[in-house]
């Protein structure tokens, strides 16, 4: 087993501990964070590495959302087939936004990200008969199968493995040829292109792939929280999750789970100031833009080669 | 025996500028051409109509009597057309091996889920690649510096990290923009060495753009000369450099002399 894959199942077992040592508050508030994390691997994956603004990342967790929560309310469907549907869905939508997004760039591509969130947000409220509007939907209790509800420490336990699963899938992505060529088109798509890139289907495919990672986050937060309403989806919100990003880390796995569980948290910390939340959230990506282009990220990177070091050299002796 | 590289009448236009002017040119398999003419003549842009960066107005670009001209960049690229910068354009936050690997690319890959999921097929593919990209960088000297960012290389292992990226993906063209500008004259000479030994052993056919007369006579089988986007010359390189049209175009008093 790869370095990665052991990571992966050392941080499944230790949420599944963590989980069973606290209060239901806090699982809440756990689930919220890995939730985050799991959106925001995706837009790291469009945006840090193949260079792509989205300020639209929101809308895809929306249409998971929406998509997962109408097959549970209307056919019945199981999040485990729920949510893999709208996240398909939400690709399949991605991959036909990446279609025009392919020729834009910077201000372009954010002012054409910013109109497709509108739209969404006009759809959820115009077709009030299916979405609920402007007043929301309440989702349905989640199951695993027809009547048989999921326990809250299990809804927990389906969460943590989502996010650990996304976590996982994204840090093999970049360690492959696929993630080389993402990167490769942000940093030079003249070479990329001269080397047999397809630079244009590089982009396109980011676009679905992220759009996969918010679809999943999106149908997971509507069984978490219970109800869902297009405000949630915002700008504010696609505003976080860049901010996420940012803060953590652009280009780096490491870095979107840094960024979004320590910032998801921050409303909880917020709470007596809650007015002036969105000047906070503002103030650290400017900060983080001028003092710490990138990200968290830095400090861990230090922690984690001290402590291999350390590793090797309690084995030398 | 069909000609690797055949340009027949092309031409370039930027707006009402013809950069490229019904240019024809025919380069045998294995052959070393060079390219040269005043700033301005149209050599860049001619390279970047053959990888297919720029549109042909008119005219074909043919390859092994396929023509190219039209296909998009990275389907040239993929066919065996491979080329160096000028300006090295290199992935500046990645490593010296991952811009190699770049190069090495799609061959054998696995499916997108696979490398997600890290199979064991994922991961034989991953060990290949790494394993045949890294004998290039060996191939170049580059090895010490396998895991350096390409933004910390200097100048001179930038331009062999380029060239080295280029060839790991097994062109059989590979169109060379001023292999040796900015590099000292004992650099220039080692930039030769290579250039000689993928013509001979690899079997690549060159064609490069040069500035420097010295380093083209020592290289090239045969030479083009460019002028206002037109060909004026065409020989080997003892002809060129006695070809009264190309002295009074180019070279001038300064390489006679040095020719003499």
């Amino acid at each position: 087993m790869s370095r990665q894959s052991l990571l992966a199942v050392f941080a499944l077992v230790l949420l599944s501990l963590l989980g069973l040592a606290v209060g239901n508050y806090t699982t809440y508030l756990l689930n919220l964070a890995m939730i985050a994390v799991i959106a925001a691997v995706g837009l790291n994956l469009l945006t840090g590495n193949s260079g792509q603004i989205s300020l639209c990342h929101s809308s895809f967790m929306a249409i998971g959302a929406y998509v997962s929560s109408l097959l549970g309310a209307r056919y019945g469907l199981p999040f485990w087939a729920s949510i893999p549907i709208a996240a398909a869905v939400a690709a399949l939508i991605g991959g036909l936004l990446g279609f025009p997004a392919r020729r834009l760039h910077g201000i372009y591509l954010a002012l054409a990200t910013l109109g497709f969130l509108q739209i969404v947000q006009i759809v959820i409220e115009e077709f009030a008969d299916v979405t609920g509007g402007v007043r929301g939907l309440s989702v349905p209790k989640p199951v695993w199968f027809s009547a048989l509800e999921i326990a809250p420490y299990h809804l927990y336990l389906i969460v943590a493995a989502t996010a650990v699963f996304a976590v996982w899938t994204a840090t093999n992505i970049l360690a492959s040829s696929y993630g080389r060529e993402m990167n490769a088109v942000r940093l030079s798509p003249h070479a990329a292109q001269a080397l047999g890139v397809a630079v244009a289907r590089v982009k396109l495919a980011a676009f679905a792939l992220s759009a996969a990672y918010a679809g999943v986050a999106g149908g997971l937060m509507a069984m978490v929280v219970g109800f869902i309403d297009p405000i949630e989806f915002g700008v504010g919100a696609a505003l976080r999750q860049i901010t996420y990003i940012v803060v953590g880390g652009m280009g780096s796995v490491a870095g979107s789970v840094i960024g979004a569980a320590v910032l998801s948290g921050l409303p909880e910390v917020l709470r007596p100031v809650r007015e002036y939340s969105d000047l906070i959230y503002t103030l650290i990506l400017l900060g983080f833009l001028l003092f710490m282009p990138n990200g968290l990220v830095v400090v861990w990177d230090h922690l984690r080669r001290a402590a291999w070091r350390a590793i090797d050299r309690a084995r030398a002796r | 025996m069909t000609d690797r590289l055949r340009l027949e009448g092309v031409t370039v236009r930027f707006g009402g500028l013809v950069a490229a002017r019904d240019v024809s040119l025919a380069v045998a398999p294995g052959e070393i051409r060079g390219l040269i003419g005043p700033n301005g003549a149209g050599k860049t842009t001619l390279i970047n109509a053959i990888t297919g960066a720029v549109l042909v107005a008119s005219g074909r670009v043919l390859l092994d009597g396929h023509p190219i001209s039209g296909h998009a960049s990275h389907q040239i690229g993929r066919r065996g057309v491979g080329r160096t910068f000028q300006h090295v354009e290199p992935f500046n936050e990645m490593t010296v091996i991952d811009n190699v690997l770049v190069g090495v690319g799609r061959r054998g890959r696995v499916p997108f889920w696979r490398a997600a999921l890290e199979t064991p097929a994922a991961r034989r593919n991953e060990r290949e690649a790494i394993a045949f990209a890294t004998e290039t960088l060996d191939a170049f000297g580059l090895l010490p510096y396998r895991n350096t960012r390409a933004s910390d290389l200097p100048f001179g292992l930038l331009k062999r990290m380029d060239l080295a990226r280029a060839l790991a993906a097994r062109p059989m063209l590979l169109l060379m923009d001023e292999p040796t500008s900015g590099m000292s004259e004992s650099e220039a000479d080692t930039a030769i060495a290579t250039a000689r030994e993928l013509a001979g052993q690899r079997g690549i056919t060159l064609l490069v753009v040069e500035h420097n007369m010295r380093v083209m006579m020592a290289l090239a089988d045969r030479i083009t000369v460019m002028q206002f986007g037109a060909v004026v010359a065409e020989g080997t390189p003892t002809e060129i450099q006695r070809n009264p049209t190309v002295i009074d175009a180019y070279l001038g008093e300064e390489a006679t002399d040095a020719g003499r």
